[in-house]
């Protein structure tokens, strides 16, 4: 089973399910085999769920959760938050809502 | 008979997907761990050149680049 983050929320995808394109938000791409789990972190992308049970994820960036420094996430968080706070153009309050809402995702990753 | 359902905020902002997603891709890349973050560093970096063409002919090409000219 794999669960994928997709914008409409987190999505479970079993051998059989429905063929459906997802867009995927900033988060944890878990691929369960068994007991074992395997937990990725993808930028943004989408999922593509085909008819005959495959699975493609695409995304730009795809990461081992265990790579993510906390560090460099809870700074990006303060940063970002503080970047909005004195953003004055839509483009400006729009890029730092998007690196709140990816710190906020990899944070949720690293301690979930 | 266009949809009026919500946009994404950052398309609202006048953004289009593939900026909104390398910019979600960079950032990513900003928070790994060493030696992790230096391979995937300079997939953000482009080097391009391009020219303005006029009355069927390319006048002078201008490079942008992140990497530092040799």
């Amino acid at each position: 089973m794999v669960i994928i983050p997709a914008t409409t929320g987190q999505m479970g995808v079993l051998p059989g399910h429905v063929a459906t394109i997802a867009e995927l938000k900033p988060g944890v791409l878990s691929v369960h085999e068994g007991n074992d789990v395997k937990k990725y972190f993808v930028s943004s992308g989408f999922a593509f769920i085909h008819a005959n049970s495959y699975a493609d994820i695409i995304a730009v960036e795809a990461v081992p959760v265990d790579q993510i420094d906390s560090a460099a996430v809870q700074k990006g968080l303060a940063d970002f938050t503080q970047k909005l706070n004195t953003a004055t153009t839509d483009l400006e309050k729009a890029e730092a809502q998007i690196g709140i809402d990816v710190h906020s995702a990899l944070n949720a990753a690293i301690t979930g | 008979m266009a949809s009026n359902a919500a946009v994404p905020f950052w398309r609202a902002a006048g953004m289009t997907y593939i900026t909104y997603s390398n910019i979600c891709a960079n950032l990513v890349r900003n928070c790994l761990k060493e030696p992790h973050k230096s391979e995937v560093i300079s997939r953000e970096k482009v080097h391009f050149a391009f020219s303005v063409w006029k009355e069927g002919k390319p006048l002078k090409p201008v490079t942008r680049s992140d990497s530092p000219q040799e």
